[in-house]
């Protein structure tokens, strides 16, 4: 009898792990496909309205989703403390905040950490090459993440089952 | 009083809240080594200069002084702590608030207006576009002005200005640089935007043309020194262009400019003088007869339009009241030294 619920249990464990990297998966290019939007709303405040960086972060930070937001809003409320941070490290700290709760894997993050060093610190027209620069890696970064969960969120969803299952076999 | 909000109703008192407004703008470093200065020596500052590679200077009233690596004023060059790349690099961050793409034509004047209307002033190289510039790049030396305003300067000058039918005469103040021309203009807008009640003055419309940002220190449009309740601020707007837009649009009993000079404003200036609308404005120059010979100044003084000039100068501290002369008459009202 308890070899019974122990088996069910390491089966369920192996399933729900399965499950939650499959998961990953597919919030990936979800997540990205957010996260493109809203440098592109970024964009749009600095190509067409100027407006000032701690602003412009605020302002995303309020039209995205909550996920996203919180890179932007933490990026805005570091800048907005007048702590005598740059824009850069204040995009580095939220970076740090966001990385635990997204799906993102590092790669997508050093491309957010590559357009943080540039962001603020020269004109509107190289402001606009940057985040069209980030905006492209991402497209090329969501095309690859979409295949990938294609390929991964079935094989996952089973493997992990499968491998409760294999576990349960191996010691029964 | 000005629009910015309830912190800004009250005037500053306390000269040290001056440098305190700066603070938040200077990279953490410099920040506590000036923070840490004695209140005698901040009451004085009126300048910080960073130069990259070379001491850091504060600029006071009667002196400059340099500070030491552990943050002591120091008079010897040699002990003084050098700006590094990393300090100016960090200094233009915090005084662009990270967005320099916001402000390119604030780069192409040389100066940000900070808030609390003190001015930072930037150099580096020129980026040129037919002729003209364009940008600023690889910025490497900031002077942070401190502004200080001074309610209560134009007190003393206000009652000859008034011309006892609820309105002001046209008036230039006529002054060499750094004689406090501008406090004065600022305090005489403000005077005459609220009105003066012991004089029975009630207020007027005041529309100000704040071309270079000096008379009301407009941050992101909204001015930082108090100019009246009855004020509207152009800022940043050429002189010229805007004395005509103000004409137009905000139907002002008075306007108010600075340092006019050019042709250009002189044309607009006579325009404003035929509409009735009373003028307040200043020019450099040492007296009235440097200022006639102006070539296009003087037309305007010659053809008697201009009823009041008061004189600036130092020879009592920055600001004294040299004279005030009526434009009429051109004599001397009998005002010295006040």
């Amino acid at each position: 009898m308890l070899k019974m619920v122990g088996a069910t249990l390491v089966v369920l464990a192996g399933g729900l792990s399965g499950l939650a990297v499959a998961g990953n998966y597919s919030r990936r290019p979800r997540e990205l496909r957010s996260l493109r939007s809203a440098l592109q709303m970024l964009e749009t405040e600095i190509a067409y309205g100027a407006t000032y960086l701690p602003e412009a972060l605020s302002q995303v930070s309020r039209r995205c989703d909550r996920i996203t937001s919180i890179l932007f809003s933490e990026a805005a409320a570091e800048l907005s403390s007048m702590s005598g941070i740059t824009a850069s490290e204040a995009w580095e700290k939220a970076l740090v905040k966001y990385y635990q709760v997204t799906a993102l894997n590092s790669h997508d993050v050093s491309i957010l950490r590559n357009l943080g060093a540039s962001l603020g610190i020269s004109d509107r027209e190289d402001q606009i090459k940057h985040l069209r620069l980030a905006m492209e890696q991402i497209d090329a970064e969501t095309a690859l993440a979409e295949d990938e969960s294609a390929r991964n969120v079935k094989l996952w969803s089973y493997l992990g089952f499968l491998g409760g299952l294999l576990i349960v076999l191996l010691l029964y | 009083m000005s629009l910015a909000g309830p912190s800004r109703l009250v005037p500053r008192q306390s000269v040290d809240s001056a440098v305190n407004e700066i603070l938040p703008v200077l990279p953490g470093n410099v920040r506590s080594m000036i923070a840490a200065l004695s209140g005698s020596i901040l009451e004085k500052v009126k300048e910080i200069r960073f130069r990259q590679g070379k001491p850091l200077i504060l600029g006071l009233s009667n002196q400059d002084i340099f500070l030491s690596v552990e943050g002591r004023p120091t008079k010897q060059a040699n002990e003084a702590y050098v700006v590094t790349p990393a300090d100016m690099e960090r200094l233009i961050q915090l005084i662009s608030s990270s967005s320099l793409y916001a402000l390119e034509e604030e780069l192409r004047n040389g100066f940000i207006t900070l808030p609390g209307g003190h001015r930072a002033g930037i150099t580096g190289k020129a980026v040129l576009e037919g002729g003209k510039v364009k940008a600023l790049k690889y910025l490497s030396g900031c002077n942070i002005r401190i502004s200080r305003e001074i309610n209560g300067v134009a007190t003393g000058v206000l009652p000859y200005l008034l011309d006892g039918a609820g309105s002001i005469f046209h008036t230039i103040l006529v002054s060499p640089p750094c004689c406090g021309k501008t406090t004065m203009l600022r305090d005489l807008v403000r005077q005459i935007s609220n009105g003066v009640p012991e004089l029975g003055f009630p207020g007027l419309t005041v529309g100000v043309v704040d071309e270079r940002s000096e008379i009301a220190g407009c941050h992101k449009g909204i001015p930082q020194r108090d100019v009246g309740i009855r004020t509207d601020v152009l800022d940043g707007c050429p002189k010229a262009e805007g004395m005509m837009m103000l004409l137009r649009s905000m139907s002002p009993q008075v306007i108010a400019a600075d340092e006019i000079g050019r042709r250009e404003d002189v044309d607009a200036l006579e325009e404003v003088l035929n509409a009735g609308v009373k003028i307040l404005i200043t020019a450099h120059g040492k007296n009235l007869a440097e200022l006639i010979e102006r070539p296009a100044l003087g037309q305007i003084i010659r053809s008697k339009m201009i009823e009041r000039f008061v004189i600036l100068g130092r020879s009592r501290g920055v600001g004294t009241v040299e004279d005030i002369i009526d434009g009429k008459s051109m004599r001397s009202m009998g005002v010295k030294k006040c």
